[in-house]
């Protein structure tokens, strides 16, 4: 089944069209990857999705429900999390605090927000850090961070937008491993990425966009020698036919 | 002895000598400088739910005091209502009032939010100070009003000695510090903090950001408005360049920032160090340098900015927890 559906998403920015009429969907328990250049509208796709902006036209589908100009905070509560590509930790609080914010989306007792939040941390091997000032982490703690949070409003979907730039090799493969599990628990995962290394090794699918516009769509080893995509990424010259 | 029972110890040694200094402190005046130090505690604690935790920064709190004021000075000379209810019946025309204009300015962000907040409590008072007649009711207009100090008690909220406002006002900080305490605890201060802090986030974590604001901005109406009637009842003479006057927002705002807002013991010892410098300057410099409190209250703002821009009770708490610290870190080696 069809967790989540676009159908002819567009979103315009005034007279730029930042996403054009585009189509997909995600399985449950499937890891689809959105790839494409800078500027290809992967971010507007996300904000669509999680109801920051609302669609120019189109719908979007999420667990069988019409989503489309809802907002972000019922769309939390629904079972839909989001990361940010350029964090957001609330940074004069400390880690666990931070992470309680996103876990009081499904309690309203402090005693268990904690109590959930202390889970997520220990299951995201972070616990160690937990009474550190969130703006005193490095970037890798930062993006581990925003999954702790996201991960404690018990998404049933969970949006990651470039979670692994930034990071070193070492720590892209932790965050890989770590995503990997988030989906043994039942998360469906949509990321954003521009790390291909990771992205080939995590996605079951990959959907490449340009300019708003979907331009391949397949199994990783498919996409990567798609046509298409070379020429989108290493200009007309690189592709060989 | 643990850390908590430390803790409870200090604090019951903080209330014992805030609850005694009438018993020490005879002169008149200083009693009134102290009643209004603990009224501006009180001001500045109920202004920090929504300018400390919501993160927003409201200028024209003067507004609802002035709501509070008025409402239970008017019940109280035309129809004989006892202040103590014309209290509560202003506070919820300061929270009615403090709703509706949170609706549209809370939204709004950084000095947006502060001039918007300015203009609607100079509006009132510019209002306040051209109404004579209101309906049935009679403000005065710019003359105000005052409250004949004939039956004095309990019941009319009046009293010959100072002592009475006194515990009155320091039982009210209490409540609303306790208050404020429980809430920094609860879920709509987390709530609140993350809102005020990084709202695209927050709301991404399925927090209504506007509706946490906008709860906050009432209760803190409600609560400030309670300090109005207080205000009325102890100097029996309110008029609009008094009570709805920018100077009272900003003196609320100055003790928050420099104490530190969002912090529970910020407001107060913000008041406990900037209200001497007020009264002290004004008796003082009062008939040849009027207004030097502001200077001053700039200057420190100024310094404080710099060297500790979360306020003072940013390097006291260390200091506190510092010494507590020592002191058991020295007891463990005891044992």
């Amino acid at each position: 089944m069809k967790i989540l559906e676009v159908q002819h998403l567009t979103k315009d920015f005034g007279g730029l069209r930042a996403v054009d009429s585009l189509d997909l969907g995600i399985e449950e328990g499937e890891i689809l990857g959105l790839i494409g250049p800078n500027g290809a509208g992967k971010s507007t796709v996300f904000n669509c999705v999680a109801g920051v902006y609302p669609p120019t036209q189109g719908h979007i589908y999420f667990r069988s429900e019409e989503i489309s100009g809802r907002k972000p905070w019922d769309l939390c509560k629904y079972g839909l999390a989001r990361t940010f590509q350029i964090v957001k930790p609330f940074a004069s609080k400390s880690v666990l605090y931070n992470v309680m914010v996103g876990a009081f989306a499904i309690t309203d007792k402090t005693s268990e927000a904690r109590e959930k939040a202390l889970w997520v941390l220990e299951y995201l091997n972070f616990e160690d850090r937990k009474d550190t000032r969130a703006g005193n982490l490095t970037i890798a703690d930062r993006k581990r961070l925003e999954i702790a949070r996201a991960l404690a409003t018990e998404p049933k979907l969970l949006l990651l937008d470039e979670v692994m730039a930034g990071l070193r090799p070492a720590e892209v493969d932790e965050m890989v491993a770590i995503i990997r599990r988030l989906r043994e628990q039942g998360v469906t995962i949509f990321v954003i990425e521009h790390i291909m290394r990771a992205i080939m090794a995590l996605s079951d699918r990959v959907v490449v966009i340009q300019f708003g516009q979907k331009i391949a769509e397949g199994l990783p080893q498919q996409v990567a020698a798609d046509e298409n995509v070379i020429k989108a990424y290493l200009g007309e010259e690189y592709a060989v036919s | 002895m643990t850390r908590e029972k430390f803790n409870t110890i200090a604090l019951a040694g903080v209330a014992i000598v805030a609850f005694g200094l009438p018993l020490v402190v005879h002169s008149a005046t200083y009693l009134h400088i102290l009643i209004l130090l603990w009224l501006y505690a009180y001001l500045t604690t109920s202004w920090n739910l929504v300018g400390g935790f919501a993160g927003v920064l409201p200028l024209g709190h003067a507004a609802f005091i002035g709501i509070g004021a008025y409402t239970s000075t008017v019940l109280w000379l035309q129809y004989g209502i006892s202040p103590w209810i014309g209290m509560l019946i202003g506070g919820l025309l300061a929270t009615i009032v403090g709703v509706i204009i949170g609706l549209p300015t809370l939204k709004m962000r950084g000095a947006y939010f502060a001039l918007a907040t300015i203009a609607f409590a100079e509006g009132l008072r510019v209002m306040v100070e051209n109404i004579d007649r209101l309906g049935p009711f009679v403000l005065n207009g710019p003359r105000g009003l005052q409250i004949p100090p004939l039956e004095t008690g309990l019941f009319s909220f009046m009293f010959i000695s100072k002592v009475p406002y006194y515990y009155i006002i320091l039982v009210m900080l209490s409540g609303v510090l306790a208050f404020t305490w429980f809430i920094s605890r609860s879920k709509l201060g987390y709530l609140l903090n993350a809102g005020g802090e990084e709202p695209e986030a927050a709301m991404a974590l399925g927090i209504n950001v506007a509706r946490a604001k906008l709860i906050a901005m009432a209760m803190s109406s409600f609560l400030t408005a309670l300090a109005g009637t207080f205000y009325a009842q102890f100097t029996l003479y309110i008029h609009p360049k008094s009570i709805i006057s920018l100077d009272l927002s900003f003196e609320i705002a100055f003790i928050a920032l420099i104490g530190g807002r969002g912090s529970i013991a910020g407001p107060v010892l913000g008041a406990l160090l900037l209200r001497p410098v007020s009264d002290f300057s004004r008796i003082y410099f009062g008939d040849t340098l009027p207004g030097m409190h502001l200077i001053i209250f700039g200057a420190v703002l100024i310094l404080v900015m710099l060297f500790q821009p979360r306020g003072l009770q940013e390097p006291l708490t260390r200091a506190y927890n510092r010494l507590q610290a020592r002191l058991f870190a020295s007891k463990a080696m005891e044992a």
